[in-house]
């Protein structure tokens, strides 16, 4: 119940009428700011809510507002953010970047088999089927733990500007993460010392960074293609309220796999032309990836550019030797053209799930580092028949989203109200197919029930999955956990029946709670399988990472 | 497994949680208790004793005697239980304050938290208190009472009373009424000012108005009233089941509409549903039960429990379907001669519908000495 944990005692006497505005910040509830944080692939941003309402994005020590969501495990302990990009060039295999694919996923994802084998660090399973990923001398680290790194320095930074404590954060998440990866966002935010006082979806988040600003009522399609996820929302917002219809998008498309695309073609081209092969030197690959983002980056203004990597490779006598290539635009769009390809169907799903047809869109938002791509830009308008409009701050509006999210829960901005749907369906399964529970695009919060019997005499426990999915055939869902009811009475076969509800809340966290259906007695519900960081784990790293500055 | 095994009464008046603690318990801490597993004296275990506000009070006890039941003919269904004689040494002054207060205070939360997935073994003691209402400052508290009875209100009225629109509402009127509610009832919007135990009011009556809207807006699909109704959902089999107004009225044009359903809302369409009928069926499932009670004036008590333990799925809340399964259950007992048996299931009955005249008069019927009730007698009651 993290909306529980909100301003107790803060009472308002103003009437809602200012939908958009925000009233002063008042006094706050507890001790600690609030911030709101774009926990990016590539990048992440942090904003705050000043005290006349304006949003403002927090500057990291380097003056810039998005900071690179790198850690780099030295020699000398973990470096974060910009300074770790020096990790980059020289222990790429120590130099963890795209942390968040790896949140929450279990190593036999077959993405995951794919990504393990073009990063340039190495991954391995958990003992309990998590991706880890392996550092050097036998030690190995969580995902989550990456991205706690990445969150304590942003709640530093937020620190540096409020000179107090930072304690509580609304963070953004892609709105196709499933249960696991949510859990996995607030277990790194509680290492981190951070309290999730919400999970936000970055497309809606950026709907509400962009339309809280400028108060218009649409119909918005926001397109959201980032370092390394894709996301799609359809959001109605009308008199403050945003109602979120349908939230689709795609795990794996995003700037990562453009570069990754490039580089390819690249090391082809340096076989082609030096008649060497670097596939395998991992230094010059993370060098001539670099290289490649910089060169797209130009793309996205000039025609024509080239990459350029001073010192790709040192040969046996020491010379070190350069590389250079020009490249067009339209080499790059071709070289990405099958990733391109990929942004259709997601737009397609979402429009579906809402039951629009695209004429019905009034604004499609594009946000995200690689929507300043043309090409990207041109597949959005052409599959959605309207010119998509161009937010000056498309890397920023998420984070913007999230502090006017932290206000908006904390009654700093009153009128505005947020309405989501379940991005997925529940089903439960007892050992045979999955039977639905709660349906995907069903408003949250929501409850519904499923009745169990037992199957033998005396028997005294039940046990049964719950899925995260639509399918009937458990391969396709994705295992959320294993429950037990235990401490049944005993009784002949069928006789005792068990009510098991599944609660789905506002911020998509799943509840369960069991009971005898007949007497409604309270049945006790042990959960024997979670994916995840063991609860021990967190608080245990929690500590530590407090210990440690 | 050695943990603490667990003891439920539950109380559904404040009567009856007066009668536990004065008659029930002798020398106000000593319980005796028939269960289904056996334990040793000098065992630990808890009470949990559920009010009529169904906040749960967490007991701590230890057992003082034990003696297991012979398993003879008679008694069958009693066999491997125990008598055990407990002491409840968490029952103490303070408890019995504390239930007091409530009691006073009148009726609140309806519902306790579910606990937690990733903590499921936690003791509620605290929270569960905390959630009662009973702190709360006095406008909070009769914003709690108001919440309270709203929510009690909601559970019990059909689909479309939930929104407050009329059965033939169309997509417009479905989605103001929802959201006139959700404007004012959503959790995040009470969540900033209010304790948690409103919040928690809240958000249960917000997920029965969610329900009631996703319901309608798919029955109004699938009848082909409307095209789309906010984001197009598939609703699981049997959804719709449970909603008196929408799918159990027996006509042949709900039948369509579940069929419909059923096809995942391809089949073809279905005319108009009839205008509103008034509205009855305090908790649903009234045909269930108007089933249940033809096979008990028929003296098939066995068949009567099937249908209210089915029922039962679908209404998980009904006290009516929960009484009569027990009132059910008792004949059954009565017919294998299982006297004490039958005795505590119409306690029992009583005690989750204090209005189950049928439970009150068999009792009478067991109470009268020499002539154990007939079946014709039984049976008389349901006709
Ligand atoms: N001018 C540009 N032209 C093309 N691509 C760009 C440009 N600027 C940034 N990008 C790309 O945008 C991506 C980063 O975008 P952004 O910061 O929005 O991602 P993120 O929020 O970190 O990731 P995600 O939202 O997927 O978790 C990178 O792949 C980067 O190369
Ligand atoms: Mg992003």
């Amino acid at each position: 119940m993290t909306a529980g944990d909100g301003a107790r005692g803060t009472r308002d006497s103003s009437a809602r009428g200012n939908p958009r505005g925000a009233t002063e910040a008042r006094a706050r509830p507890r001790g600690g700011q609030a911030v709101g944080i774009d926990l990016g692939t590539s990048n992440s941003v942090v904003a705050v809510i000043d005290k006349d309402g304006a949003p403002r994005i927090l500057t990291t020590p380097e003056g810039s507002t998005t900071m690179p969501s790198l850690v780099w495990f030295s020699p000398d302990g973990p470096v974060v953010g910009e300074l770790a990009r020096a990790g980059l060039d020289y222990s790429p295999d120590l130099t963890i970047f795209g942390a968040k694919r790896l949140l929450g996923r279990r190593f036999d994802h077959p993405e995951i088999r794919r990504l393990s084998r073009v990063l340039p660090f190495e991954l391995v399973e958990a003992p309990n089927g998590d991706t880890w990923i392996a550092l050097s001398a036998g030690r190995s680290v969580s995902p989550e733990e990456v991205c706690a790194l990445i969150l304590r320095e942003i709640r530093h930074i937020a620190e540096d500007h409020y000179g107090e404590p930072v304690t509580r954060a609304v963070i953004t998440i892609p709105a196709w993460y499933d249960a696991a990866q949510r859990q996995a966002t607030k277990d790194a935010a509680q290492i981190a010392g951070l309290t999730v006082v919400r999970l936000l979806s970055e497309p809606t988040a950026a709907s509400l960074g962009h339309g809280a600003h400028r108060g218009a009522d649409r119909r918005y399609l926001v397109c959201d293609l980032g370092g390394g996820t894709f996301d799609v929302a359809a959001v109605d917002v009308q008199a403050g309220i945003f109602e979120v219809l349908a939230t689709t998008g795609d795990a794996f498309l995003g700037g990562d796999d453009v570069d990754r695309a490039v580089v390819d073609n690249l090391i082809r081209d340096v076989r082609s032309a030096r008649g060497f092969d670097i596939t395998s030197d991992t230094i010059a690959v993370e060098r001539l990836r670099l290289a490649a983002q910089n060169t797209k980056h130009e793309l996205s203004d000039v025609a024509v550019s080239k990459v350029y990597v001073p010192e790709l490779v040192q040969l046996p006598s020491g010379r070190a030797v350069e590389y250079q290539k020009p490249m067009r635009r339209d080499e790059l769009e071709q070289w990405s053209s099958s990733l391109i390809r990929r942004i259709e169907a997601p737009i397609r799903e979402a429009l579906r799930r809402c039951g629009r047809k695209r004429e019905d869109i009034e604004e499609v938002l594009l946000v995200g580092g690689m929507t300043r791509m043309p090409v990207v830009r041109r597949e959005i308008a052409r599959v959605t028949g309207r010119e998509p409009h161009v937010i000056p701050n498309p890397e920023e509006v998420v984070a913007v989203g999230a502090a006017l999210e932290v206000a908006r829960l904390e009654g700093a901005i009153e009128g505005v109200l947020l309405i989501d749907v379940a991005a997925r369906g529940l089903a439960v399964s007892l050992g045979g197919d999955c039977e639905q529970v709660i349906a995907q695009s069903s408003v949250v919060p929501t409850r519904e029930h499923r009745v169990f019997g037992t199957r033998h005499d005396d028997q005294l426990r039940i046990e049964f999955d719950v899925w995260e999915g639509e399918s009937p055939d458990p391969a396709q869902n994705r295992l959320l956990s294993r429950y037990a009811v235990l401490d049944l009475p005993p009784a002949p076969a069928g006789d005792v029946l068990v009510l098991v509800e599944m609660t789905i809340d506002t911020d998509g966290t799943v509840r369960l709670g069991a009971s005898e259906l007949v007497s409604g007695e309270r049945l006790q519900l042990e959960q024997l399988y979670h994916a995840g960081l063991a609860r021990t784990d967190v608080l245990r790293l929690q500590r530590q990472f407090a210990e440690t500055p | 497994m050695a943990s603490t095994r667990t003891l439920h009464v539950r109380c559904a008046t404040w009567e009856q949680v007066e009668v536990f603690h004065t008659r029930k318990l002798r020398r106000g801490k000593l319980l005796s208790m028939k269960v289904p597993f056996r334990a040793d004296p000098g065992s630990e275990v808890t009470l949990n004793l559920e009010l009529p506000n169904q906040v749960v009070i967490v007991v701590e006890g230890v057992v003082l005697k034990a003696s297991s039941i012979e398993a003879d003919a008679r008694a069958k269904a009693d066999a491997g239980k125990t008598w055990l004689e407990v002491e409840l040494v968490g029952f103490t002054d303070e408890v019995i304050a504390r239930i007091r207060r409530m009691a006073a205070g009148g009726d609140p939360a309806e519902e306790v938290f579910p606990s937690p997935p990733s903590a499921p073994r936690t003791r509620t003691t605290g929270t569960l208190l905390a959630l009662s209402g009973e702190d709360l400052p006095a406008d909070e508290r009769a914003l709690f009472q108001q919440l309270t009875a709203e929510l009690r209100r909601l559970r019990s009225v059909a689909v479309h009373e939930v929104l407050g629109v009329d059965r033939d509402a169309d997509a417009d009127q479905i989605r103001i009424g929802w959201m006139n509610l959700v404007r004012r009832h959503h959790p995040d919007l009470v969540a900033r000012r209010n304790a948690p135990a409103i919040t928690h009011l809240a958000e249960e009556i917000t997920i029965l108005v969610n329900r009631a809207y996703d319901r309608l807006r798919v029955a109004l699909v699938a009848e082909g009233r409307a095209a789309s109704v906010g984001p197009a959902l598939t609703p699981p089999p049997g959804w719709l089941v449970g909603f008196e107004d929408i799918s159990s009225t027996g006509s042949i044009k709900s039948a369509k509409v579940a069929q419909t359903l059923q096809n995942g809302g391809n089949a073809p369409q279905v005319e108009p549903l009839p205008p509103p009928r008034p509205s009855s069926a305090p908790e649903g499932g009234e045909a269930f039960e108007l089933r249940a009670r033809a096979m008990l004036s028929d003296g098939d008590a066995a068949n009567a429990q099937e249908v209210l333990a089915a029922a039962l799925c679908v209404y998980p809340r009904s006290r009516p379907l929960r009484s009569l399964y027990y009132v059910a259950s008792a004949i059954s007992a009565l017919a294998k001669g299982e006297v004490m048996l039958a005795t505590s299931q119409l306690e029992t009955a009583l005690a989750h519908h204090e209005h189950c005249t049928e439970a009150a008069e068999i009792l009478e019927l067991l109470r009268r000495p020499n002539a154990p009730p007939a079946s014709d007698e039984m049976t008389r009651l349901f006709r």
